[in-house]
């Protein structure tokens, strides 16, 4: 079931685009913007030496966005035939006759783009060579690493879920304003999810990894971090309930500051949803702390050389030494605060209309403090090695913040005992004043974006626990 | 959609290199959304899917794909590339397929695609000025409103044939309140399998004044004590703790994948003797029924707990068939292009004989959690977490402040044990739940419950 030798040459979406633009052209609306996904997938998943399922999948959609009278519209469709087409235009239309108009609504234009140079990343978001590896190939590799992990510990009683992706897709923009884009991206992800045991408790260990092609996923790396976390966390106590220093690990860290990214966006401040409204020029964290929104990222899994309504990408520092600079823009919220479209306009698929969000978000590592020298510095505290809960438990309006956590207990400097069952909790703007030191381990997390943290070391925050 | 022939041809076809399963899900489906934020009908978008899943089995693997078509000749195409990846003698088998039955029968009275798009905006516009005349500290109303329509047709080398007919309709309302520097936020949605006589059953504007009301109410939050406390959970949405750490674990592939602290508990006492569990896909218009799963299976009213005992698993086909089990109707998928895994339905604890009010009044001091933002749960070993989004504190008897910040933490084995009193107000909420990668619509539920400890974290002494 070889299918991607078949399907490399995929039709061709530009010349699609084209046909629904020649349609569009008789629809009378003002403007228009076609958004085509093509995205073939493949997945593994292996139970006990066994395929436990496969599958394949090939798809395409066209989003449509329609402006008419300064009205906005969407729609979209998975079916190619003419008349297919000719109804999601006119649900489109349709549907633009009970949204508001604005005088803002519109496409973009060359003028509002903060970064006028189109990046040259299509060359690091694509690799020829994944298309060289076949299925059985992956198939072997998903076993591989099945054995492997299991030969790790005699405590590793089992893989709860043991998962390899991989997608090759292409997007494709055409708009009325004479925009007409196109980009390739091949990208492969394994997760592993194992299971310890002893005779007292049972702890569970998760770990990822993500490359542009299969030949360059690391088993070895991958098994190991699953199975020291699994590990580390068996015959977890349950501690007393207290306040004290807490370090996050770098991939605990990078979930925080998705909660952070979340309300970084312009249309989450200019609609008072932000805690950050009002806040431009304003030192909010305690520290020397850079934040960045990088697009064009070479080795970032959300880079791509224009956004999802076609505006160019590239590289927005937010924060600088702790202060707060900009907020992240498509180009409606630009307009609105009168400025330029930072390239952050994203959807998750054909099925939806644009919005604002982020890239590759990450706070920069810090050239002094590995994760060892930052223990070091802690004579007693909660090493955090992950966290449950995130969605329900953080609410990035109000910033209350409160997580199931799982770690390790640190006494003089060293790791003492695993701790289960706490929550640690706090708020966003309390967090950032206390984040104390910096560690030089950056690593992203793959989530609505790809956010990248290194470890942090936080003062005094409340634990609660029996 | 497809008649009996073809689907024979293309169930045929993916045998056709000795796999010993096929399946064929055809999916069609018409959605619509519309948004408003900010005073402001945002956006309103539609959509059309129509596709095809196919599912091969030999042993314990499974092959999968789909196609955006459902044309003979593309299915068959896809069918013979598929089953290359068995590599098998050929075994003629006989398909015989004949229509499934299910007692689920319900009448759609409005059906979406004739509600005109004007008066779907009039929901949400009386939504935002409800909300909004409730109280001068609103400043924030944020409404969706979809729905959908969508026809299904299964079919299975083992003969089912079934066809299925959903409408949605779902309304979602977040509402925020600010008073000096606190900002609080609220919650409802109304969401039903039925079309939009769902508003005439309760109007728009009574899902803003319950979201608006939990906002203003935790204006004056305290933040969360913490430590292990006494709790009564809210009846409805309260029942997201039992969905999330026990439920999931009562999923069959969880105990084949020995990742379940439930395994090899069937038969035994799990939970106090006046817990009884129930997950009924038959609960005429609920948010999580159906007249079939996702696999052609009729949906059915199974008791997971009674009386404190495990009484039964929720399986889909392949796991009825590994662990030698009645098959339950709770194989689920998102669309075409996932493959069936046990899901949950409509899942709730049964009523019991207390009165709320009883039962809050009998707590010294505690907790009163009304509604939660969500949790999570590690099956494999029953540690979950929940936001409490409205709370109150209790003490002696009587409720107290509303408190911020506050999550649950625990064990669901553990909590199931502790479950003191329930109350007689059985109550349901709609969602949706996700899980490897897909999301489907769910329902929870729950009287009012009693839970003698459980470590409450937040921020307060």
């Amino acid at each position: 079931m070889d299918y991607f030798s078949k399907k490399k040459n995929k039709n061709n979406d530009i010349e699609l685009a084209g046909k629904v633009s020649m349609l569009m052209d008789k629809s009378k609306v003002d403007e228009y913007e076609i958004y085509i996904s093509s995205s073939t997938d493949n997945e593994i998943e292996i139970f006990e030496g066994e395929v436990e399922s496969l599958s394949y999948s090939d798809s395409k959609g066209i989003g449509i966005r329609v402006f008419k009278e300064k009205r906005t519209g969407y729609s979209y469709v998975t079916s190619f035939e003419e008349n297919k087409i000719i109804d999601c235009i006119e649900k489109a239309v349709l549907n633009s006759k009970i949204t508001n108009a604005e005088e803002i609504n519109g496409l973009p234009l060359r003028s509002e783009y903060r970064y006028t140079k189109e990046a040259d990343i299509q060359k690091y978001i694509f690799d020829e060579d994944f298309f060289k590896v076949n299925l059985e190939k992956k198939i072997e590799l998903a076993k591989n690493l099945e054995k492997i992990v299991k030969g790790k510990d005699k405590r590793i009683s089992g893989v709860d879920s043991l998962n390899y992706s991989d997608n090759y897709s292409e997007v494709t923009i055409l708009n009325s304003n004479g925009f007409e884009g196109n980009y390739k991206n091949t990208s492969c992800f394994l997760f592993l999810n194992i299971i310890s045991k002893d005779k007292k408790d049972t702890s569970t260990g998760f770990s990822f990894l993500y490359e542009r092609n299969p030949q360059k996923l690391n088993l070895e790396k991958i098994a190991q971090d699953a199975a020291a976390k699994s590990l580390m966390l068996l015959g977890a106590k349950k501690i007393k309930s207290t306040h004290s220093d807490i370090l996050l690990d770098s991939l605990v860290a990078s979930q925080f500051l998705g909660i952070i990214a979340s309300i970084l966006t312009a249309d989450s401040v200019q609609k008072g949803k932000s805690l950050f409204k009002g806040k431009i020029g304003e030192k909010i964290f305690s520290r020397n702390i850079n934040i960045f929104d990088n697009g064009i990222m070479k080795e970032g899994f959300s880079s791509k050389p224009f956004d999802a309504e076609g505006v160019n990408k590239g590289n927005t520092q937010i924060f600088k030494d702790g202060i707060l600079k900009t907020y992240l823009y498509d180009c409606y919220t630009a307009r609105k605060d009168k400025t330029l479209s930072t390239g952050n306009a994203v959807r998750a698929s054909y099925k939806s209309n644009p919005g604002v969000g982020i890239s590759n978000f990450y706070l920069e590592p810090s050239s002094d403090y590995s994760f060892d020298d930052i223990l070091k510095k802690i004579d007693s505290g909660f090493y955090v090695v992950d966290i449950i809960g995130l969605h329900s438990g953080a609410n990035p309006i109000t910033g209350d913040i409160s997580v199931g956590a799982k770690g390790v207990w640190i006494k003089n400097g060293n790791l003492d005992f695993p701790v289960k069952e706490v929550t640690i909790a706090t708020d966003i703007l309390s967090f950032c004043k206390k984040i104390e030191t910096i560690g030089n381990d950056l690593k992203f997390f793959p989530s609505a974006g790809f956010i990248g943290s290194p470890c942090l070391h936080v003062k005094d925050i409340v634990i609660s626990g029996i | 959609m497809i008649d009996k022939e073809t689907a024979k041809k293309v169930l045929n076809q993916l045998l056709g290199s000795g796999g010993q399963f096929s399946e064929l899900f055809i999916q069609k489906k018409v959605s619509n959304s519309l948004r408003l934020d900010d005073n402001k009908i945002e956006n309103a978008s539609s959509g059309f899917e129509i596709g095809c899943g196919l599912r091969l089995t030999y042993e314990d693997s499974t092959y999968y794909a789909y196609i955006d078509s459902i044309e003979e000749s593309k299915l068959l195409e896809s069918a013979k590339i598929l089953r290359t990846a068995i590599n098998n003698s050929n075994i003629n088998k006989s398909i015989d397929l004949n229509d499934s039955y299910s007692n689920y029968n319900i009448k759609i009275l409005k059906y979406p695609d004739l509600i005109i798009p004007e008066t779907k905006k009039q929901i949400l516009l009386k939504v935002n000025k409800a909300a909004r005349d409730k109280s001068d500290n609103i400043f924030q109303v944020t409404a969706s409103l979809s729905d959908m329509q969508e026809e299904v047709l299964i079919a299975n080398s083992e003969g089912v044939f079934a066809k299925d007919f959903y409408v949605k309709t779902f309304l979602a309302v977040n509402i925020i309140a600010a008073k000096g520097s606190e900002v609080r936020t609220g919650y409802k949605s109304l969401a039903k399998s039925m079309g939009f006589e769902l508003f005439d059953e309760k109007k728009p504007e009574d899902v803003a004044l319950e979201a608006a009301e939990i906002a203003l109410n935790m204006l004056d939050a305290i933040n969360a004590p913490i430590g292990i406390l006494p709790v009564v959970i809210g009846p409805g949405f309260g029942g997201v703790i039992f969905h999330e750490a026990c439920g999931h674990g009562l999923e069959a592939d969880a105990i084949i994948k020995n990742a379940s602290v439930f395994k090899d508990k069937t038969g035994c006492k799990i939970a106090s003797d006046i817990v009884t569990a129930i997950d009924d896909s038959t609960l005429p218009y609920h948010w999580g029924s159906y007249k079939f799963d996702g696999e052609g299976s009729p949906s059915q009213r199974n008791i997971l707990i009674e009386n404190g005992i495990l009484r039964n698993y929720m399986l889909d086909i392949k796991s009825s068939k590994k662990l030698n089990l009645p098959l339950t109707g709770n194989g689920r998928r998102q669309s075409f292009r996932d493959i069936p895994i046990p899901r949950m339905s409509n899942t709730f604890i049964d009523k019991g004989s207390e009165k709320p009010d009883i039962i809050i009044s009998s707590i010294k001091k505690g907790i009163y959690a009304k509604e939660f933002s969500g949790g999570q749960v590690d099956p494999a070993t029953g540690d979950f977490v929940f936001g409490i989004s409205e709370g109150y504190i209790i003490e002696n008897g009587i409720l107290g402040n509303p408190i911020k910040g506050a999550t649950l933490i625990g064990n669901g084995p553990e909590i199931l044990n502790k479950i003191e009193a329930i109350g007689n107000d059985l109550d349901y909420s709609p969602g949706f739940c996700g899980k490897n990668g897909q999301s489907i619509t769910n329902e929870v539920g729950q009287p009012t419950i009693k839970v003698s400890a459980i470590t409450v974290g937040g921020t307060g002494a």
